[in-house]
């Protein structure tokens, strides 16, 4: 018997990746509580607004053209007075925040020591972060405090490239709140403030994003990309009470945990919802650790915004001119040893078709023209060839694979994106790297997913993005512990490569490669083909983080006790 | 479980610290306790980080080539795990507090994993005599007071029984009356398929325990239908060859034997638990060092190499061992207590040169 959630306690961002169920716009905003009382009163208006985890019918809970969310900052909640009982039992990484975890999560030169790093080392941080939970104060003026996000569907089917009108109506809401709520009686300013000073220009009223829009030919079309061209977003962990059973049974595959073949739908089962809701069961079989009252955490979740900036022209001439030493080795044309190097770095080829099922560049091209979204079907009918892809990764085959039977990573290179983040059953012990082993399990693996949330940035306007405009992904990394899931990936798995047998090797889409730079493609020693070294380049790299903080994301019942002020952990 | 395993020993030792205090040089009462942790706090670690790189002192125990890890650190007492449990009502009472062990004093605790060797660069052995072990564990203390005697002198000054130690035999003879047996040793330098685990002979001792304990059973119940025929007064008359079953011994002589297979099958376990696992043929430290050595240089002649001719890659490779020289185990290496070859100092270069 699958867990019974109470969806309509669950924040819907939570369960929801708006982005796949047509909320292609999104709105980030940051605000600053000056006095308790105000805070508290937003709260309340903002309760109203908030989309639940309720499934969605044509009933009592229709699909609303817009959705709104809330979390809160530690220094957030401490501000609204919640009881320092409830505050001390938080979790250390959430306290810290971010920033201070910077050494950890590598986004501060692991290099360099403190004396030589000093405060410049976040300089190309976004001022709202820069200015963020200053180093050895106890809170200023410029902490952010709550996130609120706005997601959007198109305004109709045919102007589908252009928000609902209900974006702006959401937005002059909450401004109008910031002027609705009391004033702080000691400072006379407003007591809830909305920061202004998001983005490069530290002006912007808040984080926008939005799915990336192709143009091919005449005809734009929606796409599931990032600025690197690279599919995005498509194996996202399932979990107990996520989705109805007959939702779950085709869900889970390639998405859940893997234990025994004779369990689940064909060995895959949902993992433990403790793992990415607090309150429940979690893997370990133990209820996740909180604070009091109870009820306080049960239902809500802990997140990581992070604003992750792509430098689109260094990763284009890095892969270009590798691909030059490639193709002269492997005797291959340059467009395809392009292809070839993008798709060994990410473990996807750049429309998400995975490596592991379509380990060659000929069964790739195989199917996407079987599948009707080859580059003749983007030419001949661009729009049908973008619902053909993205109908594509919505099916199992997308992600329904192991790597217990690819342990030199022939197919999909071990130190590629797509297996360090998610391990899947490459870490089982009994793995042979010789040998092909079925009935391999996700044991280290399940304990460490995460899911992922937000959007792309930066501006649809066709024109040529290189490392100076601003692009790349606003990126919520969602579970039950920041430290044991989160900060996990990003420190041993993005920023590391022992797990991997790859040393001190990192990510080669994400990781810092300013130390290590290399990514090795293996090849299997029969098909007579050369292995491969990628040297990424030491002097930038592909994404740099351009701030973000860990928050909160409260139940709906946490929310009205915060909002009452009253969190009696008693 | 041995001292001595995988080639290696895994020393422990126990060096009582002296209670009390005295006035230091600077003219400040301290603790013996509290002088050794200070004295520890500012032993320098290896230069593994960014941070420690920075420092102008590797750790002292970088300046040899035998022990691959070491711990020092100080117990101040036993841990008080709470009254030891008692079933309610019928235990003693738990409003009575009971005894609660403590030490007399505090213990500096040293150990380390080091390379059973009298030399340096001597390769591993597969079993050790005590003795040859004893031999292994005065040579590395003797290796020890060579090149740290003076952080050796301020650690051990403050410990019970040091006074008079004044070289490197002392020393060796102070580290052997301080050495506890190893309970716990581990390791991980074993190439695949070179791990030889001793395996317990389960099938062997089962069936060992299985038949006398099964005869005892039999002479049990034969015993008891005996009595309980004879009892009902129906117990048949036996002829022939039945008529030599004595229920009674079955039943003894089994259950003797079983006990004694049982006792046996007990030693057989210990016993084999204390047999040394197989030592990895480059286990020993400087193999370790070598072989980190040339996984960097070879990680960056493999990038070199990319897309070279065959002639090119051959005259490359010939390059490449005329220079770092594969087979000569002691330079050139990385130097111990370092991260990476490309670290300040990372390299020992080849002798002579």
């Amino acid at each position: 018997m699958t867990r019974e959630l109470n969806l309509d306690d669950i924040q819907g961002n939570v369960t929801r990746a708006y982005g796949k169920f047509s909320f292609p716009f999104a709105r980030y905003f940051f605000f600053h509580i000056r006095s308790p009382a105000a805070g508290r009163q937003f709260l309340a208006e903002v309760r109203k607004e908030v989309t639940t985890a309720a499934r969605w019918n044509d009933t009592d809970n229709i699909k609303p053209a817009t959705t709104m969310n809330v979390a809160l900052s530690f220094l957030g909640m401490v501000k609204l007075r919640v009881s320092t009982k409830t505050l001390q039992a938080f979790p250390p990484e959430f306290i810290e925040g971010m920033r201070a975890r910077a050494f950890v999560l590598g986004d501060r030169d692991t290099a360099k020591v403190e004396k030589d790093h000093d405060h410049s080392w976040c300089d190309h941080w976004d001022k709202i972060w820069r200015e963020n939970r200053l180093p050895f104060t106890l809170g200023t003026d410029t902490d952010v405090h709550i996130w609120v996000s706005i997601n959007s569907q198109s305004e109709s089917a045919i102007e589908w490239s252009k928000p609902h009108p209900n974006f702006e109506k959401q937005t002059q809401l909450l401004r109008d709140l910031c002027k609705k709520v009391p004033k702080c009686p000691l400072t006379g300013k407003p007591g809830v403030e909305l920061m202004t000073t998001n983005g490069q220009s530290g002006k912007d009223e808040y984080q926008s994003a939005n799915a990336v829009f192709e143009k091919h030919g005449d005809v734009v079309v929606p796409s599931p990309n990032e600025h690197f061209g690279l599919a995005d977003g498509i194996g996202d962990p399932v979990f107990e009470g996520q989705y109805p059973p007959d939702v779950e049974r085709e869900k889970v595959r390639g998405r859940g945990k893997w234990m025994s073949a004779d369990r689940g739908y064909e060995g895959w089962e949902p993992i433990a919802t403790g793992e990415f809701i607090l309150g429940h069961p979690d893997e370990s079989q133990e209820l996740p650790p909180a604070t009091l009252p109870p009820e306080f955490m049960r239902n809500g979740t802990f997140m990581a915004y992070r604003k992750l900036h792509e430098n689109v022209t260094t990763f284009k001439k890095v892969v270009s001119e590798q691909a030059k030493d490639y193709a002269k080795i492997n005797k291959v044309p340059q467009e395809q040893a392009e292809e070839i190097l993008k798709a060994k770095m990410v473990g996807r080829w750049s429309d998400g078709v995975p490596l592991s099922k379509y380990p060659t560049y000929d069964s790739w091209i195989a199917l996407q023209t079987k599948m009707g979204f080859s580059a003749a079907d983007f030419k001949a009918n661009p729009m049908k060839a973008a619902f053909a892809q993205l109908a594509y990764m919505k099916t199992s085959d997308a992600v329904d694979f192991k790597y217990g039977d690819d342990m030199k990573g022939t197919k999909c290179p071990t130190t590629s994106h797509l297996r360090r983040v998610n391990t899947r059953d490459y870490l089982d012990p009994t793995n042979d790297v010789d040998g092909d082993n079925p009935n391999a399990t996700t044991q280290l693996n399940k304990r460490r997913r995460i899911m992922r949330r937000g959007l792309p940035y930066g501006a649809n306007d066709f024109k040529e993005k290189t490392d100076d405009t601003e692009q790349g992904v606003a990126m919520m990394l969602l579970g039950a512990s920041l430290f044991r899931q989160f900060e996990f990936i990003q420190q041993q798995w993005i920023q590391y490569g022992m797990d991997f047998h790859a040393g001190n090797n990192t990510c080669p889409l994400l990781g810092d490669h300013t130390n290590h730079d290399r990514h090795t493609i293996a090849v299997e020693p029969k098909s007579g083909g050369c292995p491969f070294t990628m040297q990424l380049g030491k002097e930038k790299n592909f994404v740099d983080v351009r701030g973000g903080e860990y928050f909160f994301i409260p139940s709906m019942t946490s929310l009205r006790m915060m909002a009452m002020g009253t969190v009696d952990p008693t | 479980m041995p001292n001595f395993d995988t080639g290696h020993i895994f020393l422990t030792t126990l060096a009582p610290i002296k209670n009390g205090g005295f006035t230091n040089k600077a003219g400040i009462r301290v603790s013996y306790r509290q002088q050794v942790r200070i004295i520890l706090s500012m032993l320098p670690t290896a230069l593994q980080s960014p941070a420690t790189q920075q420092m102008d002192y590797n750790s002292p125990f970088a300046r040899n080539t035998r022990n691959h890890l070491c711990r020092m650190f100080v117990i101040d007492d036993v841990v008080y795990n709470g009254r030891p449990k008692v079933v309610p009502v019928i235990g003693d009472d738990p409003l009575t507090t009971t005894h609660v062990d403590s030490l007399g004093n505090a213990y500096l605790m040293f150990n380390a994993d080091i390379d059973a060797v009298t030399e340096d660069g001597e390769a591993l052995h597969q079993t050790r005599t005590p003795a040859q072990q004893d031999a292994a564990r005065d040579s590395y203390a003797r290796k020890l007071w060579e090149t740290m005697q003076g952080e050796l002198e301020e650690i051990y000054s403050n410990c019970v029984g040091f006074d008079g130690v004044d070289s490197a035999d002392k020393f060796a003879a102070y580290i052997a009356k301080c050495q506890v047996k190893t309970t716990m040793p581990f390791n991980d330098y074993w190439l695949p398929g070179e791990a030889k685990l001793h395996q317990l002979p389960v099938g062997r001792i089962t069936k060992m325990i299985k038949w006398p304990l099964y005869a005892a059973i039999f002479g049990l119940i034969a015993l008891i239908a005996k009595c309980l025929l004879g009892w009902l007064n129906i117990l048949p008359k036996l002829e022939g060859w039945l008529s030599y079953i004595y229920p009674g011994w079955i039943f003894i002589v089994g259950l003797i034997l079983t006990i004694l297979a049982v006792i046996y099958a007990y030693k057989l376990a210990l016993s084999n638990g204390e047999k040394p696992m197989s030592a990895g043929k480059y286990g020993d430290l400087p193999s370790v060092l070598k072989s980190l050595y040339l996984q960097q240089n070879f990680a960056d002649f493999a990038v070199d190499a990319q897309g070279k001719t065959d002639k090119q890659l051959h005259t490359a490779f010939g390059k490449f061992l005329a220079n770092h020289k594969p087979e000569q185990k002691m330079s050139p290496t990385q130097h111990p207590g370092v991260i990476s070859i490309n670290a300040k100092g990372g390299i020992v270069k080849e002798t002579g040169k």
